[in-house]
């Protein structure tokens, strides 16, 4: 089974975020996941564990609509920060909105993290192949 | 004395002749001669007797030998004219009557020789003759044709511009009658006659427009005029003139057509036609005008300028275009202007003003060409309104497209999920758990449908009919209903509109309206202070604007301005929060062909301005 040092789940559905932690149980071992209710949340959270010396997270699960901060407004802060590591990120949305794979066409260009769109709902089998260090 | 045996030799009865006569021999030779013939020419008497004629006479001339010799052989009487000229300043002229003087034997012996002074009759034929060709020449130059006609020996003369114009040769004998057959039957032949008859029996003089026929059977137009002619006082004839005016009847009657082909025109343009002098005056006007001016006459435009017939603001602009455009004498056309009648009547007109320019080249007024296109530019506004409206709507249902898709889709995202999960699970407490989160996956997906419906028929209802409300009444009852949650809150209201603000809306949706933003104030208010939110109206350019201000927690907009509005979209970490209250109070503000503003600082307040349409 793959080994995952920190994964973060930052979705403000309950359901998705449960869907996603259980089909994490099964196809990766990680002892760090967090999850976040919406951008700003992880962003604050994200910048508190760089603050701390602690490795960003190596894989991240983004919803895009979320209140208070979405899921772009979330990567354009992220981006900026000071990692060590790439971190692959993985968009998952219900979105099939021809302006939100245009802007996740803009931000693969602008960034070495690796950034991934996945559309729902979402197999085991899948995340299996999404859920790997960048 | 020789003088006196000459003297005797004169015959006394000779000498005592009335008139100047002399008797010669055959030589020419003067024997007798009358005293009166001594005296006439001058000559002195006792050099007369036994002269020739021709020493008497210089200036004869040359023939007049020939002709008394003529005389002389030729036994009967003969009469032979000769003229002597005195001098040049006092010419007298003299007919000489020659008649051989015979003897007892009838045996001619010389010339009997009388002379008449002529001198009289032949000045007065030169003033005939001179009279005569000056008139000649002004009928010929003015083509007037002279006529008379002598009553008592009923004959008819015309000069030659009479025959011109009746066609005829110059040897053509006139005729008082055919004169007159020539003019055509009916009213010209009738008229002429009468006034010839009245010529005749009163003296009366006339002048008249007919119509005439030429011998040739040409059909023309003739001026024609009489006058009596009299002899003692009586009237012995008429005399009067004929001229040809086929031409100037022509003429007239083709500008006559011309005018009423012109004024038909210009009367028929679905076009406002002026014409104005540099001072602005109109000195013509089409009936499409009129009718805009609303004046039965064009009596009542001409002459007038336009600050006499549109307030001063709309006269100056005209009048600064027609001096601009005779000015430079460049036309201004087809500009778009606006013009207001006295009674208040707002008219868009796409103007044309050309300059009329006189001999001198410079500008005598100008021509103006109105057309009225309020009719167009109120489609023009109207499309370009329905063109925003259906733009927005398309907009909207675009937007609502994808949130539907986009809330559907991540619904049954989860239905199928949970539902791969629930068909693997082995464990009965996970099942458990799985079945919980379906049922809350269900429950959500109802939610979401029942916005959603809620949405679609604020947009569909569009019959819903508005009418005036009192809002200081709406807003008490949403206080009321909303009492308890003011309270447990310490939420108050402070209210400046008047009692009498009426706006005009559907009632059902101020009520959602209201309670909306009312709640909003109060849920994101500042943790440091009890929530106050402020009331007021105010009127502009056909909306009523109420603005909701609150002391609350504010939202940045530079962030979250564009998603304000939008559907599913919360700002703040509230549980409550649904992100569907804005989203249907904009769709139903909209509905009612308003708008909504909104202004707010962090951790200072945030303003609500809606906009309700007064108009419809």
């Amino acid at each position: 089974m793959n080994k995952i040092e920190s994964i973060c789940i930052i979705d403000d559905d309950p359901i998705t975020v449960f869907g996603i932690q259980k089909m994490l149980s099964l196809v990766v071992q990680c002892d760090d996941i967090t999850v976040y209710r919406n951008g700003k949340l992880a962003i604050d959270g994200i910048k508190q564990r760089i603050e701390e010396n602690k490795q960003a997270p190596q894989v991240i699960f983004l919803d895009i609509n979320m209140p208070i901060m979405d899921g772009w407004q979330f990567l354009d802060e992220f981006i900026t920060l000071p990692t060590s590591e790439k971190v692959r990120v993985n968009i998952i949305t219900s979105s099939i909105d021809k302006i939100d794979l245009q802007k996740w066409e803009c931000f693969k260009q602008k960034t070495d993290h690796t950034i991934t769109f996945n559309n729902k709902p979402i197999r085991k089998e899948h995340v299996a192949e999404i859920t790997k260090v960048a | 004395m020789l003088n006196g045996t000459k003297t005797i030799q004169n015959n006394p009865l000779v000498k005592q002749l009335p008139s100047a006569t002399v008797f010669t021999n055959k030589k020419f030779e003067v024997v007798y001669a009358s005293d009166k013939f001594v005296r006439d020419f001058g000559f002195d008497s006792t050099h007369v007797f036994g002269k020739p004629i021709n020493e008497l006479f210089t200036t004869l001339s040359d023939n007049w030998e020939n002709t008394l010799y003529n005389c002389l052989s030729n036994s009967s009487e003969s009469l032979n004219v000769n003229y002597s000229l005195k001098s040049e300043a006092d010419a007298k002229w003299y007919k000489w009557s020659c008649t051989a003087w015979l003897n007892d034997a009838n045996e001619t012996v010389g010339l009997i020789i009388h002379f008449n002074d002529i001198t009289e009759e032949k000045l007065k034929g030169e003033k005939v003759a001179k009279l005569q060709s000056l008139l000649d020449a002004t009928c010929e130059i003015s083509k007037i044709g002279v006529w008379e006609y002598d009553f008592i020996s009923d004959t008819l003369i015309g000069c030659d511009v009479i025959r011109e114009i009746y066609e005829v040769s110059k040897d053509y004998k006139f005729s008082f009658d055919s004169a007159i057959s020539q003019y055509k039957d009916g009213h010209s032949r009738n008229t002429i006659a009468m006034h010839l008859h009245d010529t005749l029996t009163n003296g009366k003089t006339w002048n008249e427009k007919l119509q005439f026929k030429t011998i040739k059977g040409k059909e023309i137009w003739v001026q024609v005029a009489g006058m009596p002619t009299y002899i003692d006082g009586k009237i012995v004839g008429i005399k009067g003139t004929l001229q040809n005016i086929e031409e100037q009847i022509r003429r007239e009657a083709k500008t006559k057509e011309n005018e009423l082909l012109m004024r038909t025109l210009i009367d028929n343009l679905p076009l406002n036609v002026f014409i104005k002098d540099t001072e602005s005056r109109k000195i013509l006007v089409n009936k499409s005008e009129c009718e805009y001016m609303g004046v039965e006459n064009a009596d009542q435009l001409l002459g007038k300028n336009d600050f006499d017939l549109f307030d001063k603001d709309i006269a100056q602009i005209s009048r600064a275009e027609d001096l601009h455009v005779m000015e430079t004498l460049i036309p201004m056309l087809g500009r778009e202007t606006t013009s207001r009648t006295k009674d208040g009547k707002m008219v868009t007109f796409l103007t044309s003003k050309i300059p009329l320019k006189s001999n001198n080249g410079k500008a005598q007024g100008l021509v103006g060409i109105s057309m009225d296109i309020t009719d167009l530019k109120q489609k023009e506004q109207e499309l370009r309104d329905l063109i925003n409206v259906t733009s927005q709507q398309n907009k909207k249902l675009v937007n609502f497209a994808h949130i539907v898709s986009h809330n559907l889709r991540s619904h049954t995202a989860n239905f199928s999920m949970l539902l791969d999960f629930l068909a693997h699970e082995k464990n009965e407490n996970e099942k458990i758990k799985i079945t919980e989160m379906l049922t809350q996956a269900s429950d959500n997906l109802l939610e979401t449908l029942e916005n959603l419906n809620e949405v679609v028929a604020i947009n569909t209802n569009i019959n819903l009919k508005k009418k005036p409300v009192r809002l200081n009444q709406r807003i008490a009852s949403v206080k009321h209903n909303l009492k308890p949650f003011f309270a447990s809150n310490e939420a108050r209201i402070i209210n400046t509109i008047s009692d009498d603000v009426k706006i005009n809306v559907i009632p059902s949706y101020i009520d959602s309206i209201l309670m909306n933003f009312f709640t909003n104030a109060i849920k994101y208010k500042h943790p440091d202070r009890s929530p106050i939110i402020r009331l007021e109206t105010k009127n502009e350019e056909g909306y009523t604007i109420l603005s909701i201000s609150d002391n609350g927690l504010g939202i940045d907009l530079n962030k979250y301005g564009e998603k304000l509005f939008g559907m599913y979209k919360t700002f703040h970490d509230h549980s409550d929060s649904r992100g569907i209250g804005l989203y249907i109070t904009k769709n139903q503000i909209e509905a009612m062909n308003g708008k909504v503003t909104v202004a707010s600082e962090v951790g200072v307040g945030t303003t609500f301005k809606i906009y309700f349409n007064e108009q419809n």
